[in-house]
């Protein structure tokens, strides 16, 4: 063990030097939070040189133009919706069309390579167009579905399955089991890694969407905190950087806590994407 | 008799209903919200069509011919747009492609127990939001006085500072940097998983031939991983063309327009000149330059394959 | 055959849904109580929105027939052309584009009902919000490029160009880090050109375009980079918002560049009282060109071309004709910006300590020159904004003739985007 350590220590010094430089900014930028407004615009030192909680109380008594926690539960709400939402129908179409044999198979396969290489400006506009005249904006609606129209899961999840060996099925159907069940008892406890990927994948971007949200939204209180904090920056004219650092931390301290958590499990869900 | 079982597990009547209920709300989903939006752009980007004014009628091609005529408004927002977006691609595919796997490579060499740690943190900016990233970048790369020139200054490699948001190269290497640093995590975990699926008895052999880490990593390592890395390559092109947020927020297309991506161009055309019928047409004409480049690739990786 | 069936049921759910949402559009919105809603939005996102939602508040409280409902986006824009709003605030630069557009009324009929008389309002918000054929809005502050002026590092604001040349010597002596004032490569920029057109008496517009490629016009504009590059009054390669960013550094680190003297917008006057206090100064700008004018944008208050109904037209004259009175339009003061309502002006003169900032800029309302009024203005400036000026004050070695290439394409430029502009 200890030969082992000391065979590696110029990777682990490698490794923590990378390590600092990663973390700079957030350190940064949680320091500057502490900055009052003169400081945090004239000083380029990292620490405060007079610590304040200022900006934390101004951020928390200005809730009515920066509603940071209702901007926080939109978030919530609406990456936990699309998430589930978007990994239960993708495993459910790739399932049927890696499996089933479902009529129209090839062509709702090329549909899903073509889509795979055309980018999001392309439906962007009418689709914000549709929306507006279904009356349907600032609502959670567009928030969430048009995010189920990506075709990566089912590309994901179908490549898995078609590698994926048949007998556990096999064995289950020949125990009398139906289709649902065999659904719910072999193939998703074995599908579990690839559908966590793509939760991941999924959460990451329906999280970081900055213009679809921004054409969609129009309250103050319907906003992701991706854009309201976009708000706060681009603000009308001035930006208090202190302020802004302030509520950058409160926007990133809940993401990177639900990142901990699910990281034990991104780490193992990331192999076998059936990308191999 | 296993043969004739398999052929009615999956092909019987009933089976034939479920295929489809399971398939449909995929499908359904995918023409309301992708395909019937594509099919309303394209007939947008063929007519003359006004955000303030509305629908002034079939124009045919008129757009695609003006987007395309050298020396109009729109071919200039196009080209510009598109030349600046194809230059970020070329510069940062490699790094974003290149650094993670240096990192993954980190990782997969690190004693174990240290591993999760290193992981974490380098993965851990991924989960920062496009904005937020931009607000910090912004002020660290600040021209007068930011913390990046300073730390700079203060250890000898610049004496004046540099104008790192305002000219060229380094308004694109502010942009460059911010996007390794934020979007790196994602590729680097693919890349530890490939490499953890990398068979050790294939190591022990090369150790036996006293192979060194480089020809090691060409003759065991790379056969393994190659496929992931050809994924890895393809979704940062499509990423890297999506070029918005980051632009958008710390350069603001600065300096001199050279940082305008060609999402920001658009959106210039549809919300800024009202143009939708032109806006859509440039949409149309960049997915379809993205679908050329991304068959390309796919063509490349599979050839290869070979 | 099962996609066309599908794609039919799609498309048929959709025009079901698109068709409900689309026929409630009989009679005013109105309140569970009866109130008759009158929307109003604007962009008011920084430090100055809470004042008007404080008279936004008082209207609601102030009586039970009618409630306006404020919303404050960044993007106002593009949410008032793609939803439905009866009060829009236009910046005095927008609103030839909007009333060319069609989608802003004439505004008189409505101001009338409230009382309200072009005589209330001073010359140079009349200027801006009278456009051929009527008047499409109320103005409502004027926020020209006002100066800043540090009181430590100088005694008394600069009047003329002279002044800061000297001024800058001065502060030299003192430390190299230490400039009269920032020039910006991008940020206020428009402000700085036109101010520069208006010193120097150059007319931008030229029939429906901006015409830039006037000899008179790079002269006067090649003073910009003589500042930065000739006479040095200011630090090279400041960025986006250099001039007030530089005006809130410390010299004294060795690290930065700070400078006596900015050129700036009045929003940054609160940043700017927070962190110098008493040793903030507050004037009107110097003379840089050959005379003295002042330049800058405006705020008015629009209707939009959607409403028709009468009752809601009563509903906004009542709420204009309540903000528009001193003891509630001097909120807006308070919040930093120069109302042009001459009642109201009268009450910031009365109390200039108090209103600092407002009744400064109120000064320059006299020698103010207003937008040129062309279709999609924003759009005609938008390369000299994001182009020319950064290249005219970052680089060293920029000739007249470089500048006047630059100003010859972004005519060109100006001149296909005023073609756009919908047949009358």
């Amino acid at each position: 063990m200890k030969k082992s350590t000391r065979k590696s220590l110029p990777i682990l010094i490698v490794a923590t030097i990378i390590a600092f430089l990663f973390l700079l900014p957030l350190v940064w930028m949680v320091f500057t939070s502490f900055k009052t407004l003169s400081e945090s615009m004239a000083s380029s030192s990292i620490l405060p040189s007079a610590w304040t909680m200022e900006n934390y109380l101004s951020v928390f008594s200005s809730v009515s133009e920066a509603p940071i926690l209702r901007w926080l539960f939109n978030t919530a709400f609406i990456t936990a919706v699309g998430t589930v939402l978007v990994v239960i129908v993708d495993i459910l179409a790739a399932y049927s069309l890696a499996r089933l044999k479902v009529p129209g198979k090839k062509m709702i396969m090329g549909m899903v390579f073509a889509a795979l290489a055309i980018p999001g400006i392309v439906t962007l506009f009418p689709a914000f167009y549709m929306f507006k005249t279904a009356g349907l904006l600032d609502t959670y609606v567009p928030l969430i579905l048009p995010y189920t129209a990506s075709t990566m899961g089912v590309f994901l999840m179908y490549n898995f399955l078609i590698s994926f060996p048949k007998d556990l099925e096999e064995a289950a159907y020949i125990d009398g089991a139906t289709q649902w069940q065999i659904l719910y008892h072999v193939i998703f406890p074995s599908i579990k890694p690839v559908a966590m990927t793509l939760g991941v994948i999924t959460f990451l971007g329906i999280y970081n969407d900055f213009l679809w949200p921004s054409l969609v939204t129009n309250s103050n209180d319907m906003k992701t905190i991706t854009l309201g904090i976009a708000t706060l920056i681009q603000g009308a004219n001035f930006v208090n950087p202190a302020k802004m650092m302030a509520s950058t931390v409160i926007a990133t301290i809940p993401a990177i806590i639900v990142f901990l958590i699910a990281n034990k499990y991104i780490v193992k869900s990331v192999t076998n994407t059936g990308i191999k | 008799m296993f043969f004739r079982m398999e052929v009615k597990m999956y092909k019987g009547a009933s089976h034939k209903i479920w295929s489809i209920l399971m398939v449909s709300p995929f499908v359904v989903f995918f023409l309301l919200f992708w395909a019937l939006p594509l099919g309303l752009g394209v007939w947008i980007s063929l007519h003359n069509w006004n955000v303030s004014s509305g629908n002034l009628g079939f124009v045919s091609l008129e757009n695609y011919k003006s987007i395309l005529t050298p020396g109009t408004l729109y071919y200039d927002l196009f080209m510009k747009g598109l030349k600046n977006t194809l230059y970020f691609v070329v510069i940062s595919v490699p790094p974003l492609v290149l650094i993670s796997l240096g990192l993954a490579l980190v990782i997969d060499n690190l004693p174990k127990r240290f591993k999760p740690i290193y992981r974490t943190i380098f993965f851990i900016s991924y989960s920062i939001s496009v904005t937020a990233v931009s607000a910090i970048f912004l002020w660290l790369f600040n021209g007068n006085g930011g913390y990046f020139n300073n730390v700079l200054e203060s250890i000898g490699i610049i004496r004046e500072p540099i104008n790192w948001l305002g000219e060229q190269p380094y308004a694109w290497l502010t942009i460059l940097i911010t996007t390794v640093w934020w979007t790196i995590g994602f590729n680097m975990m693919l890349f530890i998983n490939a490499l953890d699926e990398v068979d050790v008895a294939l190591y022990e052999a090369a150790d036996l031939d006293g192979a060194g880490a480089f020809s090691k990593f060409i003759s065991v390592t790379w056969p393994q991983i190659r496929n992931v890395a050809f994924f890895i390559i393809i979704m940062t092109v499509i990423a890297s063309f999506n070029l918005y947020g980051q632009t958008k927020l710390i350069t603001g297309g600065g300096p001199e327009q050279s940082t305008n991506s060609l999402i920001m161009n658009i959106q210039t055309s549809v919300f800024g000149m009202n143009q939708l019928g032109i806006g859509s047409a440039m949409a149309i004409i960049m997915g379809l330059i993205m679908m050329v480049i991304i068959v390309f690739q796919y063509w490349l990786s599979y050839r290869n394959k070979e | 055959m099962k996609f066309t069936k599908f794609l039919a049921l799609v498309v048929s759910v959709f025009l079901l849904l698109a068709g409900c949402s689309n026929g409630s559009s009989s009679g005013p919105e109105k309140t569970e109580d009866g109130k008759i809603k009158i929307s109003f939005i604007n962009g008011f996102t920084g430090g100055d929105g809470a004042y008007m939602k404080k008279i936004t508040k008082a209207f609601n409280a102030s009586q039970d027939k009618y409630v306006v409902t404020e919303l404050q986006e960044k993007d106002h824009y593009t949410k008032f052309k793609s939803g439905n709003y009866d009060l829009v605030v236009i910046h005095g630069n927008n609103l030839e584009t909007y009333k060319q557009d069609g989608l802003i009324q004439d505004i008189g009929p409505v101001i009338e009902k409230a009382g309200i008389k072009e005589s209330d309002f001073h010359q140079a918000g009349l200027d801006i919000a009278k456009l051929e054929g009527g008047m499409y809005a109320v103005p409502l502050d004027i926020h020209p490029l006002t100066m800043f002026y540090n009181k430590d590092l100088i005694a008394e604001a600069p009047k003329t160009y002279e002044d800061l040349k000297s001024l800058n010597t001065k502060l030299q002596a003192q430390s190299e880090d230490l400039y009269a004032l920032g020039v910006p490569s991008s940020g206020l920029v428009e402000f700085y050109m036109l101010m520069i057109a208006a010193q120097n008496g150059v007319d931008l517009k030229d029939g429906e375009k901006l015409n830039f490629a006037q000899d008179k016009y790079a002269d006067a504009l090649m003073q910009f980079h003589d500042m930065v590059w000739e006479d040095k009054v200011s630090p090279p390669k400041l960025g986006l918002d250099g001039e007030f960013q530089t005006f809130m550094k410390e010299a004294k680190e060795g690290k930065a560049y700070q400078t006596a003297v900015a050129l700036t917008g009045p929003w940054f006057y609160g940043a700017a009282k927070e962190k110098y206090a008493d040793k903030l100064g507050v004037a009107p700008i110097p003379q840089i060109g050959s005379e003295l004018a002042s330049y800058g944008n405006a705020h008015t208050i629009a209707l939009s071309a959607k409403v028709e109904d009468e009752k809601v037209k009563e509903g906004i004259a009542e709420y204009l004709k309540f903000m528009f009175t001193p003891e509630n339009l001097i909120n807006w003061a308070d919040g930093g910006q120069a109302p042009v309502h001459l009642a109201t002006l009268e009450k910031i003169e009365a109390e200039q300590e108090k209103y600092q900032i407002a009744y400064q800029n109120s000064k320059q309302f006299e020698n103010y020159v207003s937008p040129p009024q062309v279709y999609q203005f924003g759009e005609q400036i938008r390369y000299m904004n994001e182009t020319v000026f950064s290249k005219l004050v970052t680089t060293e070695n920029f000739t007249k003739k470089d500048l006047m290439k630059e100003l010859e394409k972004a005519t060109k430029l100006a001149e296909q985007v005023a073609a756009t502009a919908p047949k009358k």
